[in-house]
């Protein structure tokens, strides 16, 4: 799932070449830390928040498959 | 579900059924009833013969617990056309048509997605009059197009998000699963024909349920060309919504 994010997020981007995505295991979930260049936070949230808003949709479906519950953060 | 299709006694039309399941025998009637229909548009109910196949197991806890099952059949007639195949083998399909950069990316995108949701599924992308519409085919696919179709829908947001970007254009391609958007939009002119009678009935205003824009654009298009009413979207996204009046 990670590099799903991560994959889908470079296609947003300025700067794909920054873009990184860490996982973090929590006892109730999996935490994916999506960082991306400063100026490329607004281009992965989208306006209103829906591309944000998608990625976690698609991340949650892909929890679903494998029994976690997944969540999704952006970090600059 | 099977499908069993035998030519009885050369001139009749072949004999088409359907096999479905539910909790009760009941329900497993009305679910090999529909399935037939589905094969045999047009089919004439008193025709059909409806065969108990098992009357199920109700269990205990969940344990124990087998569907009750119902074969129904009847005779196609005129002799039933190919049916439709949920997934036909890919080398029944035409080849993809994914020649452009937009259309190469769609298909890299919906496949990466389908592998890191681990689905079973075949990406045909192809463009007709301008606009792209990828598609997913496969024989259980509830994952990926999810509760009221809020996965799909987020896959097409994605996709056209990236292709908007790689294009410098906005682009509007449509992601589909296994015809759910076809059923999607015959769901929707449904409720809004039925929310056009209300109105007609009452007078009064009738508010559908917060839809997509593109699901609004369904609605009111289908009522577009009804002269008794208009129709108006209200609300901010993601809860915006149609609003189905009598017009002055």
């Amino acid at each position: 799932m990670e590099e799903l994010v991560a994959y889908l997020a470079r296609t947003l981007v300025d700067h794909p070449e920054q873009v990184r995505v860490e996982r973090i295991e929590r006892d109730d979930a999996v935490v994916l830390q999506l960082h991306v260049a400063d100026v490329d936070v607004g281009k992965v949230i989208g306006r209103q928040g829906r591309l944000v808003r998608a990625l976690r949709t698609v991340v949650r479906a892909g929890g679903a498959r494998r029994g976690e519950r997944i969540l999704l953060e952006i970090v600059e | 579900m099977t499908e069993n299709e035998s030519t009885a006694g050369g001139t009749r039309p072949p004999m088409v059924e359907a096999e479905g399941t539910g909790e009760t025998v009941g329900e497993a009637k009305w679910s090999a009833l529909r399935e037939l229909e589905r094969r045999l548009p047009g089919l004439d109910r008193s025709t059909v013969e409806l065969v108990v196949l098992s009357e199920g197991e109700r269990g205990l806890l969940g344990v124990g617990f087998a569907p009750a099952r119902v074969l129904a059949r009847a005779h196609g007639a005129p002799p039933a056309p190919p049916l439709p195949s949920v997934s036909p083998p890919a080398s029944a399909r035409p080849g993809r048509q994914a020649e452009t950069p937009e259309a190469v990316m769609l298909v890299e995108l919906l496949e990466r997605i389908r592998d890191a949701l681990g689905i079973d599924a075949t990406v045909d992308v192809r463009e007709a009059e301008g606009t792209l519409t990828g598609t997913f085919r496969g024989l259980d696919l509830g994952l990926l197009i999810g509760k009221h179709g809020q996965t799909i829908d987020a896959i097409q947001q994605l996709a056209n998000a990236a292709l908007s970007r790689r294009a410098g254009e906005r682009v509007d391609a449509i992601v589909d699963a296994a015809g759910y958007r076809e059923r999607r939009r015959a769901t929707l002119e449904g409720v809004a024909d039925r929310a056009a009678a209300r109105v007609k009935a009452s007078g009064a205003a009738v508010e559908l349920e917060p839809m997509s824009a593109a699901e609004r654009k369904v609605v009111h298009l289908h009522l577009r060309d009804d002269p008794d009413v208009v129709t108006t979207s209200e609300g901010a996204e993601p809860s915006r919504f149609v609003v189905v009046r009598a017009a002055e």
